[in-house]
């Protein structure tokens, strides 16, 4: 498992387009934060963080799950993993562990962006500001990796990056979210609390009020689980694909 | 005693109702070459994707270096290539040095040298942009990282130029020789592997139709004389006492494997001994022939 994440990080670093892709990001981030500069309030480092994050599990996210799932599928490198004799699990967890790893970097590092382009055009975030800042980051890492996972499924059942990468959309867009609780207002449930976004917005205002939320965690844990071990078991069905 | 290395037994594989692989047994021994020879879609791939874990067999089974049961361990000891699989974004060495971390191979002068055995060394460009022979050239490189015993090279000169096909007829020879890792190449040109390999097996319709070794190979196709005439025995006499032997009797033929170039001499030794001769011509089987033969018999079973 070490080794075939050392040979996955390293890949991933190797990747230009992962620098491409951050570098337009950081300038569009901070293009967007000067439009907004003009009319800053106190609050604006915040309810900005709020605003932009909203796009992260779309784009960062998009970009790390084609980078750790698709690429694999694009270059059939799959098949070289399986035929080196490493378990199709072991590829499904240490993918996972991948996508926790870059995206816990990327999350973590955003607030600091966020708050040093602020700072720099004139609005501090004050510790708590911060905080909350990394709270709202957090959330969007959370989805980001629930939709990664689920997309997952996908990817390794049917090994066609065009339909990985569209369930991915289709997730991170809440198109497979709104049509859910659609479907429960029909039947007059109210699922939304219990869908990703409902389950993570759950978990950060509890972490906002200084809790600790166990049932959304559950939740969220279960979404997690369910995906990733959907993902093993059809991987373990799915001839692979050449 | 030659050990077995590799070995599949009643090997099965449906694709709905179609059998890709019908009971192959196959055996390798260690330090063959072997080639499995057949034509396009005979099962040569889906006999590879069985023995490398990419696709689960219906029946029968796969032994690796005497293990039958823990195979994912087994196959860590083995290279292959089925299609040349790397990642696009990056060049020979990082693709390389990624399979390094992967299969944890420490040393960083493998990949060097691998890529100067294939002819990649110096090579930057990222793997998209690299031709058919280059992509299968890699190929064979990541298969040979960390000096596996047993490599599997599925049509390893598909799409390369004469140059490329001698030079990768020189990787696997000289690979073989340093390393004494046993080989096991498919590919449909049965001239291009007779060049390499010490054992053949011959597969046609998912069914493993016969396996021979290249001395018996050639044995089934050598060049003969063949001689027609009125007395065989009278003939046979005839030619024993003029120092010719080896003649295999067919009914109203003589068949001789060797003397091919004393033609003439058994032409006149057999006038002037009063033996009519109605015909004498050479005769051979060349590897494609026999090869043909072999399956078109399959075909029909």
């Amino acid at each position: 498992m070490r080794k075939l994440l050392r040979g996955e990080l390293y890949r991933l670093l190797h990747k230009k387009s992962l620098y491409i892709c951050f570098g337009v990001l950081i300038a569009a981030y901070s293009l967007l934060a000067f439009i907004r500069s003009g009319g800053f309030g106190e609050e604006s480092v915040v309810s900005d963080a709020i605003n932009f994050f909203n796009f992260l599990p779309a784009l960062v996210g998009g970009f790390l799950f084609s980078a750790i799932y698709t690429d694999d599928l694009n270059s059939k490198n799959l098949i070289v993993l399986v035929g080196y004799g490493i378990r199709k699990t072991k590829i499904v967890v240490a993918k996972f562990i991948l996508l926790l790893l870059s995206g816990g970097l990327v999350f973590g590092l955003m607030p600091l962006l966020h708050a040093a382009v602020y700072a720099a055009l004139g609005c501090a975030a004050t510790p708590g500001q911060l905080g909350m800042v990394y709270i709202v980051a957090y959330k969007y890492l959370l989805l980001t990796m629930a939709y990664a996972t689920l997309s997952g499924i996908v990817a390794y059942g049917l090994q066609r990056t065009t339909f990985a990468i569209v369930a991915y959309i289709l997730l991170a867009f809440n198109i497979v979210g709104g049509l859910v609780a659609a479907a429960g207002n029909m039947l007059l449930i109210n699922l939304q609390p219990h869908l990703l976004s409902g389950v993570t917005d759950r978990i950060i205002v509890a972490m906002a009020g200084g809790g600790f939320p166990v049932l959304p965690v559950i939740e969220y844990a279960a979404y997690i689980l369910v995906a990733a071990v959907l993902s093993a078991v059809v991987f373990h069905k799915k001839e692979m694909e050449f | 005693m030659t050990k077995v290395t590799l070995q599949t037994h009643a090997l099965t594989k449906k694709y709905g109702e179609t059998a890709a692989l019908s009971a192959v047994s196959l055996t390798v021994c260690e330090g063959d070459i072997y080639g499995l020879v057949g034509r396009n879609g005979a099962g040569k791939t889906t006999l590879f994707k069985c023995i490398v874990g990419l696709a689960k067999p219906g029946g029968g089974s796969v032994e690796i270096e005497g293990e039958g049961k823990n195979l994912h361990a087994a196959r860590r000891r083995m290279g292959f290539m089925i299609n040349p699989s790397f990642f696009p974004y990056l060049n020979a060495k990082e693709n390389l040095d990624y399979l390094c971390r992967v299969k944890g191979i420490a040393t960083k002068s493998e990949v060097e040298r691998l890529l100067r055995l294939v002819g990649l060394d110096g090579v930057k460009k990222p793997f998209k942009a690299f031709s058919l022979g280059m992509k299968q050239r890699l190929g064979i490189a990541g298969a040979l990282l960390g000096s596996p015993s047993i490599v599997v090279l599925d049509e390893p000169i598909n799409g390369l130029d004469p140059q490329g096909i001698i030079d990768m007829r020189a990787v696997i020879r000289d690979t073989h020789r340093q390393t004494g890792a046993t080989f096991i190449i498919s590919s449909h040109m049965l001239a291009e592997l007779d060049l390499v390999a010490t054992q053949f097996g011959f597969i046609e319709r998912g069914v493993l139709v016969k396996e021979i070794s290249h001395t018996d190979l050639h044995e089934h196709t050598k060049k003969s004389l063949i001689i027609a005439v009125n007395d065989t025995e009278k003939a046979r006499t005839l030619l024993c006492a003029q120092g010719i032997e080896n003649i295999t009797v067919h009914e109203k033929h003589l068949v001789l494997d060797a003397h091919l170039d004393r033609s003439h001499e058994i032409a006149r030794a057999l006038i002037n001994g009063d033996v009519e001769i109605y015909d004498l011509h050479r005769q051979e089987t060349t590897l494609e022939e026999y090869f043909i033969r072999l399956t078109g018999g399959a075909c029909h079973a």
